[in-house]
This record gives C-alpha cells, sequence and structure tokens, in this order.
C-alpha cells in the first residue's frame, strides 16, 4: 500500500428530504496516515524558544523553563537547529540559531537567565523571527515556542502582525500562558493559522511536560503543506469548517474561483487524528441522487520524498421525499457539533462582555453551560454556570474562569489538579 | 425554514442548533407548564461602577417574584412567590402536585422527592427549606439541614438531588 491519508466522511443525515428551500447539512471530515512505515525518517527541526523574563517569572516559572528546555536539548539530533531569544523590556539572544552538538554549553547559556523587568513580546517576536530564519533548511520543520505569564502593552497588533509573517513562511507558533495574569485573546489571535496553537498552563509544573509533547509532535509530523479543497454543485456552499480533533478551532475557508473553496491545514503530525467539521448548504433539489462537494486533500510526505499527493472523496445527496425521512441525527456527528456549538457561544459571550452587553454574554454563557451539560462535559458545564453568575451578580468574569473556559471549551487544557467536589453525574 | 423555540430566529431546515442562540432544535420542545422565556431583559441597567440588576418587570403577579433556571433542560420558569412554593415531582396516584414540577426535568432519576423543598418570600427575603428529602436540598454545594430555612441570593445555584437550578430574582 502507498503511503498516504485516508479520509472518512460521516453525514449529519444519511438521507435528506426533498426541499424546494436549501438546507443544511453537517459534514464530518476524519483522516488518518496509511500505509507510513512503522518508523518515520526524521525531519531536521528548527525550533527558537521565545521566553518571557520579566520579573513575574521570577522563581518556579523561570527555572521550571530552564529544566524544559535543557530536556529539549538532550532530544535534540545532529540535523535539528536550536535558539533561544529572551524578552523583558527589551529582547536579547541567549543562544544564536545553530546545531545542538555542544548540549552542555548551550544548557549553561541558558541557566544564566536572570528575571527581572516589565513585558515586551513584539521586540522578543520580532527577534525570535529574525533569528529562527537564519539557518537555510532545505526542508524540515520550523516552531517558535513562546511562553509568557503576563501582559504586553501597546504592541499587541504588531505582535499579530509578526505571527501571521511567520505563519506564511511556512513557520509556525506555539504559545503557551502560563498563570492567569497573560492575555488569552492576544494568544488565541496569534495563533489563529495553520501550525499553531495557544495553551493554558496552569502551573509551572506543566511547563516540562508540555514543552516535551510539542517536541513529539513536531518529532512525529508526517505531512506537510496540507490544503483542503472543495468543490461545490451550484447552488451549494461552505458555510464554516472548524477542526474539531485535536482541539477545537475555527479554519480560515474562502472561495477562492467560483464553487470552489480552499483551507490551509498545516503540517500533520502522527500523533494526533485530524477531524473537521463543515456546514453545507444544500441547494433544493428534488428526490434523487446527486454529487454534492468533491473533497480534495493535497499533501506533501517529506518522509517518504512525495509531493502534491492527493486523496479524493465525493460527497453524494441522497433525496428522498418528506414521507420517507426520519430525523435522525449521526451521533458522532452530534458529539462535535455540541462541542462546536459550546465553543462559539463562549467565544460570543466574551465578545459580548467587550461590548458592555452582559445580558447577551451571561445568556449565551447560560447556553454554552446547557450545550456543555448534555454532552456529559460536567466539570466544564460548571465552571461556565459560575462564570455566568458572576457576571450576573458583579459584571465581569474572573481572568482564571475566562481562561478555563476558553481553552477547557477548545479541548486545550490538560487533566486538572484536583477533583470535581460536586461528583459527576 | 425552522422557527428557533428560544430565540424565535429563523433557521435552515437540516439546523441541529440554532446559529443565532445556540439552542438545541433537534430534541422537541417539552410542553411547559409555567411561562418559559419570553421577552428580554431590560438592557443597559448594568452600571460599571455600581452593578445594580433591575428584575423583569412583574406583569400580572402584584407580589413578589423568582426565576427558577433548570441547567439541563435549559428551562426557565417565572413564579409568583406571594405565596410558599413546593418544589418536587408530581404523584397523581397520591395526590401531590408541587407548584415546581421536576418530574418534567428528569427529576426522577435525580432523586428528587415528591415533596422535596419549599421556595418562600419572607422577611423581604427569598428562602429555601429542605423538606427532609431522600437525595437532599443543596445551596451553593452546602447541604442543608431539614426543616431550617436558607436565605437565598440573586444567582445562587440550588441543586434537589442532583438535578442543578439557577435562582434569579
Amino acid at each position: 500500500m502507498s503511503p498516504g491519508i485516508r479520509l472518512q466522511r460521516t453525514l449529519s443525515r444519511a438521507i435528506l428530504a426533498e426541499s424546494d428551500e436549501p438546507q443544511l447539512l453537517y459534514v464530518l471530515l476524519e483522516a488518518t496516515p496509511e500505509g507510513m512505515p512503522a518508523q518515520l525518517p526524521k525531519l531536521p527541526l528548527n525550533l527558537c524558544l521565545v521566553i518571557d523574563r520579566s520579573s513575574s517569572m521570577r522563581g518556579d516559572r523561570l527555572n521550571q523553563v530552564k529544566e524544559a528546555a535543557g530536556r529539549i536539548i538532550d532530544q535534540l539530533g545532529p540535523d535539528d537547529y536550536f535558539s533561544l531569544v529572551v524578552f523583558n523590556d527589551r529582547a536579547d539572544v541567549v543562544v544564536t540559531a545553530q546545531r545542538a552538538t555542544n548540549k552542555g554549553d548551550l544548557k549553561r547559556m541558558i541557566g544564566g537567565i536572570e528575571a527581572a523587568g516589565g513585558t515586551e513580546m513584539a521586540t522578543g517576536m520580532a527577534l525570535a523571527l529574525q533569528e529562527i530564519q537564519r539557518p537555510m533548511l532545505a526542508r524540515g520543520i520550523s516552531r517558535l515556542m513562546l511562553l509568557t505569564d503576563g501582559r504586553t502593552y501597546g504592541d499587541e497588533s504588531q505582535c499579530v502582525d509578526i505571527a501571521r509573517r511567520a505563519q506564511s513562511r511556512g513557520i509556525g507558533l506555539t504559545a503557551l500562558g502560563v498563570g492567569n495574569e497573560w492575555n488569552e485573546d492576544l494568544l488565541e489571535t496569534m495563533t489563529a493559522r495553520e501550525n499553531s496553537r495557544a495553551q493554558y498552563i496552569t502551573s509551572a509544573q506543566e511547563i516540562s511536560k508540555v514543552f516535551n509533547e510539542e517536541l513529539q509532535r513536531m518529532h512525529s509530523i508526517f505531512a506537510q503543506r496540507v490544503q483542503l479543497q472543495i468543490a461545490s454543485r451550484p447552488g451549494g456552499m461552505i458555510r464554516s469548517l472548524d477542526r474539531v480533533r485535536p482541539f477545537i478551532a475555527p479554519v480560515p475557508i474562502v472561495e477562492e474561483a467560483d464553487l470552489r473553496w480552499a483551507a490551509n491545514l498545516g503540517d500533520w503530525p502522527s500523533s494526533d487524528v485530524q477531524a473537521y467539521l463543515m456546514e453545507v448548504i444544500v441547494p433544493p433539489l428534488g428526490p434523487g441522487d446527486f454529487p454534492l462537494l468533491k473533497i480534495s486533500l493535497r499533501y506533501d510526505l517529506p518522509g517518504a520524498n512525495l509531493r502534491d499527493q492527493v486523496s479524493e472523496e465525493i460527497v453524494h445527496a441522497n433525496v428522498r421525499p418528506v414521507a420517507q425521512v426520519t430525523h435522525e441525527v449521526d451521533s458522532t456527528v452530534k458529539y462535535w457539533l455540541e462541542r462546536l456549538v459550546a465553543f462559539r457561544l463562549q467565544a460570543n459571550a466574551w465578545q459580548s462582555v467587550e461590548a458592555g452587553h452582559l445580558e447577551e454574554a451571561t445568556r449565551a454563557l447560560q447556553m454554552a453551560g446547557t450545550r456543555l451539560f448534555e454532552a456529559g462535559e460536567i466539570a466544564l458545564a460548571q465552571t461556565v454556570q459560575e462564570e455566568a453568575t458572576r457576571l450576573l451578580r458583579s459584571g465581569s468574569a474572573s481572568e482564571e474562569g475566562r481562561k478555563r473556559i476558553k481553552f477547557g471549551t477548545r479541548g486545550l487544557m490538560g487533566p486538572q489538579e484536583g477533583g470535581d467536589p460536586q461528583g459527576q453525574r | 425554514m425552522q422557527t428557533c423555540s428560544n430565540c424565535n430566529s429563523q433557521q435552515l431546515n437540516g439546523a441541529i442548533f440554532c446559529a443565532d442562540c445556540g439552542a438545541s432544535l433537534f430534541t422537541p420542545r417539552r410542553k411547559e407548564t409555567t411561562m418559559s422565556l419570553s421577552a428580554p431583559m431590560p438592557s443597559g441597567v448594568i452600571d460599571t461602577a455600581e452593578p445594580v440588576f433591575i428584575p423583569e418587570p412583574e406583569n400580572e403577579a402584584t407580589g413578589p417574584s423568582l426565576t427558577l433556571v433548570i441547567m439541563n433542560s435549559g428551562r426557565r420558569i417565572k413564579l409568583d412567590i406571594s405565596e410558599d412554593l413546593l418544589i418536587g415531582r408530581k404523584d397523581n396516584a397520591r395526590g401531590i402536585y408541587p407548584d415546581v414540577d421536576l418530574g418534567l426535568d428528569g427529576g426522577y432519576d435525580a432523586g428528587v422527592s415528591r415533596r422535596h423543598a419549599i421556595l418562600s418570600f419572607k422577611n423581604h427575603t427569598y428562602q429555601i427549606e429542605d423538606l427532609g428529602s431522600a437525595n437532599g436540598t443543596f445551596v451553593n454545594g452546602k447541604r442543608l439541614a431539614p426543616q431550617v430555612a436558607m436565605v437565598l441570593a440573586n444567582g445562587d445555584e440550588v441543586k434537589c438531588g442532583t438535578l442543578l437550578m439557577r435562582v434569579e430574582f
């Protein structure tokens, strides 16, 4: 079997009712690697750590970062590049981009980092982007890994610009926020493109584990420059596309030509299952079987030296008279849709809070809580309800609550310390 | 097109959750026994300096009122509390007809007793009292001693058995 990606699609309803109006169909697309050798040849990595060394990082947090960076260095191979940039009120290169040969020296350089001063993230990001582009890698995986525990002021849009520049050059950004004082909106925005993710680290002890997981992910990338293309029959439309596995995130999708939509899905690690949920508007159709969508996935398989591979899937609309159609919804589609709706509702709630519409925000959070409760996510539902109540009583939400909800509904929080005292249903 | 029973917006056929308010379109709504969510609360009343919450204007009720929000179903129940209200589960055979029938919201599975708790308005405060229920009444996670009334604050979470609700007034 030749290596590639296998696509599997599930429709919200296998049979559609005939209609003289457009109707909505959900398509879940799951992708798994197949035919790949058990041991993938390792692609060279180019990793730059961008570390906040403001005074709030003093003590446990910075110590954990140093230890985590040391562990990463230990796991790098002879073809991998490593660099490290620190920032507070200004930015400095601590380790200039180089192969990880003298590991002892690298760790010593990192050991000397001290915490002091304020937080100016844009200067750190700019210097890191400069540094990470110095090695001329013919092929490989470049990633910026940012860790911060505080807020930067006045340079937020610069941070986003720099992130976008990196992403457009195939350099992904992993942004980690430690504690409760950092700006989750900013990190979310910075990582809202391919090859990027934001994560909430509740305690310094987790830093090492998270760094390590990211390295494993980078080491297991098997497909690069994955692009999704969807062609629709006339009258059809892709209303939205969201990733649901490994975590929930909206995916920008554009109609690049008449009835052809495209999205960039980035590099795929074999350690994560990829799944996407699409909302498709189906044109009015009478009874019959109609091709509705042609889904094409294009990608490179650098480990097998293959480029521009294609996997395809055709989705048909099976339309019958109204009387013959049940209203059953596929349970897997419903499972993911419930979580996606909860995620969207909490995102809307925070926007309403920004705009000063506290009534709307509370209603949206309450509904998100109901969706999560029905989805069986009891602990998260209770967190959402607590924040809705806090919002109702005091007019604002808590820093920690907001972060738990944003990242909990995405699926980007690991198991939390302390059980749920009220117990699970 | 279909109409969302929660917010009255128009949604495409095939939609499973309302794209505007997130309510479920798929599960058929149970027939409500009391008035459910109708007009939205008056907006613009929250003052950022001093949060003051103005309750929904009372219509037919001349006395105090309270709203119970059932978490698992999203059902909002507006109650006239000028007289004490019984929370429990309807039982025709024994002639038990609570003012708030939680049997409609999965009360049987949640361990709600037929006569579970009493909501009342006394001395200008909203109170709840557990009637010696089998699985207890909890306010913000703390279990109430039977027959000892507890004062409620706006937004408090009340649990009968494992059925979670919130009070608003």
